[in-house]
């Protein structure tokens, strides 16, 4: 046991002086003032958590919720069902499946948005095919619109999502079905009864996981959006940035990883009370 | 205020360089290898041929390291905490009158600067260092509209081209926002250094009312969006006008008749250089008409160097963009830094972003 705690150990380290200490920084920022020079200077105010209750940055702070939420339902229609089609692949195809869906992560986001740029442009790979095949006349405007931000983001953030549902379903007892098609249930039933809730903490893991990193994305609206859609990342980088106003920058990232902790725990709470319903099933199997 | 160029990459090497420069980076610096004096540079990327370099090496006996940052605001934080020993640094416009005002810059030895001279006269008295005591421009450039000829007939001559209604959806603006205002501010007939509410406010109503035209907001790629023909019209800096137009001669540059925003890169040696007369040679010899044109056939940008203009070779001094730009050094105005008032633009910034 005393071996473990030193192994440990290293990692702590690692977290107090990588992580918490900058974090106390950020806090400890986000109560001073920026001075005519966009020097930081100490003097206790509470004018930047002010600054945010504007109509103009709430509203951000909704827009931003709005798109992680679609991302994160969208993620979950499209993911369950490859992660279902993966679980249910016999073993040796099962490895290769998951590749396919990591294989992206092997190519740096950054290079990826852009390959979609090239895609999409007006003289990219979709307008070029579709121009010589005589079906438009004028290239269509694919980019630099909400749609290419949502399509980004949910292409981005899917792996998070199918990953996570792909192990709750493999460990699903296969018997449970079995006896439920027993019983009579039909297969609809028996997933909406069995199925669903006992995969529920795969779904549970993965949308926190899209949503807390639709919630901080910055690139995808930069790139693909064309920078006209300011999500609450993109505020804070140019907090940072061109308006060097540090103070408020670190008010606005303080406020967005409260905003995720409380959406988390409030999450897992519904879940908790939903847990009953899934002892239940297995009781009843 | 240039090129706040790749986003994600640059937080993170901004990072880690931060990190290793409080790791004792700064024992490398000072020391010398061999008997040899080091020269430090902490400049833009691409500033510099190294064949330049290498001259200047062996001319001086001494060994030159070339650090580089992505914007003023990095610069200015790695100065502050002043763990780094530079010899050299290349602030901007207003960061060389912030970096005055905070003390942090050496006053320039004149008398051993005899090439200074050269520089064109236009730029001897720029706004933000009007007698050059801390600073001398280096490279310059000025905003103005690129287009493509083949989808726009009739050549701009106003900012207020840019509204016209048959544009629609092809216009490409830099995704900066004392760009955006300054353009703004122009075609009013203002300073782009305004800090009127009522014209700050005028020229984010014209803004808005331009976003309908707006394909997209965009510093990093704007070229290969006008490369590509995805963008018709927009704004852009001379120099990456030159560069679009190395690769596509459908492309077109003109300084709009209100006058534009210019912006100049310095030379400047920080308050306790401890190599003060390699740092002088240095810049010296960066001025010297010959080194010069070398530097500037290699690195492509405006140059201020009115006496290396007629060695440069015909491909950089016949480049369009580049003669337009030397034609416009006086349409231009300096940006200042507006103190607080940036909050004011900032916030219009932000709302011009989520207005739909």
């Amino acid at each position: 046991m005393k071996n473990g705690k030193l192994l440990v150990a290293p990692t702590v380290l690692w977290l107090c002086v990588f992580f918490i200490i900058p974090m106390l920084i950020v806090v400890a920022v986000s109560f001073a003032s920026r001075t005519p020079y966009g020097q930081v200077v100490f003097n206790w105010t509470f004018s930047n958590y002010q600054r945010f209750a504007e109509a103009l940055y709430i509203s951000i702070f909704g827009q931003t919720l709005v798109v992680a939420f679609i991302t994160t339902v969208v993620t979950i229609l499209m993911g369950y069902p490859v992660a279902w089609s993966i679980a249910k692949l016999p073993k040796k195809w099962q490895q290769p499946g998951l590749v396919i869906v990591m294989a992206p992560f092997w190519i740096n986001f950054l290079i990826r948005s852009y390959a979609w740029v090239i895609i999409l442009r007006s003289q990219g790979v979709i307008n070029t095919i579709l121009l010589k095949l005589g079906l438009i006349t004028t290239p269509l405007q694919m980019l630099y619109n909400e749609g290419a931000v949502m399509l980004g983001m949910i292409y981005a953030l899917l792996p998070f999502m199918v990953l996570p549902i792909y192990v709750s379903i493999e460990q699903l007892d296969r018997r449970l079905l079995e006896a439920a098609a027993d019983l009579g249930a039909a297969p609809m039933t028996a997933f909406r009864k069995i199925t669903l809730p006992l995969t529920m903490p795969g779904i549970a893991a993965g949308t926190i996981l899209v949503f807390i990193s639709s919630l901080g994305m910055f690139v995808v609206p930069d790139v693909m959006g064309g920078a006209k859609s300011a999500l609450i990342g993109n505020l804070i980088q140019n907090q940072f940035l061109s308006a060097r106003d540090w103070p408020f920058g670190s008010a606005l990232s303080i406020v967005l990883a409260v905003l995720s902790l409380v959406l988390i725990m409030l999450y897992y709470k519904v879940l908790n009370t939903q847990k009953g319903g899934a002892d239940d099933a297995k009781d009843v199997a | 205020m240039k090129k706040k160029r790749g986003l994600l990459l640059a937080a993170i090497i901004t990072g880690s360089i931060l990190l290793l420069s409080g790791c004792g980076g700064g024992d490398k610096k000072g020391g010398a290898s061999g008997d040899k004096k080091v020269l430090n540079i902490y400049s833009w990327a691409d500033y510099y041929a190294p064949e330049v370099i290498a001259d200047f090496e062996k001319k001086y006996n001494c060994k030159v390291t070339y650090d580089v940052y992505s914007n003023n605001e990095e610069l200015l934080a790695k100065m502050q905490a002043g763990g780094a020993q530079f010899d050299i640094i290349q602030p901007s416009d207003y960061m060389v009158t912030t970096m005055i005002k905070l003390d942090m810059l050496e006053k320039l030895d004149k008398s051993k600067l005899p090439n200074a001279a050269n520089i064109t006269k236009d730029l001897q008295h720029p706004a933000y260092d009007p007698n050059e005591d801390y600073s001398l421009a280096y490279v310059w450039g000025i905003t103005g509209i690129v287009y493509n000829q083949k989808f726009v007939k009739e050549a701009p001559t106003s900012w207020a081209d840019l509204w016209k209604p048959e544009y629609k959806g092809h216009v490409i603006l830099l995704n900066d926002c004392r760009e955006a205002f300054s353009f703004a501010l122009k075609k009013n007939g203002w300073s782009n250094n305004s800090t009127d509410p009522a014209q700050v406010g005028k020229a984010f109503q014209d803004l808005k009312a331009l976003n309908s035209n707006v394909l997209a907001y965009d510093t990093e790629n704007i070229k290969q969006k006008f490369i590509a023909e995805e963008a018709w019209i927009g704004q852009m800096w001379s120099g990456d006008a030159a560069y679009c137009y190395t690769d596509n001669k459908n492309i077109n540059f003109v300084v709009p008749k209100e006058g534009s925003l210019i912006w100049a890169d310095n030379m400047a040696i920080p308050k306790g250089c401890k190599n003060k007369d390699l740092a002088l040679a240095f810049i010296n010899y960066m001025y010297d008409p010959d080194v010069s044109a070398k530097n500037f056939n290699y690195i492509r940008v405006p140059n201020p160097n009115e006496k290396a203009w007629p060695k440069m070779n015909a491909a950089t001094l016949n480049n369009p963009m580049l003669k337009v730009g030397n034609a416009s050094i006086k349409k231009g105005e300096w940006l200042h830094d507006i103190g607080n008032a940036i909050s004011m633009y900032d916030k219009y910034w932000t709302e011009l972003k989520t207005g739909k």
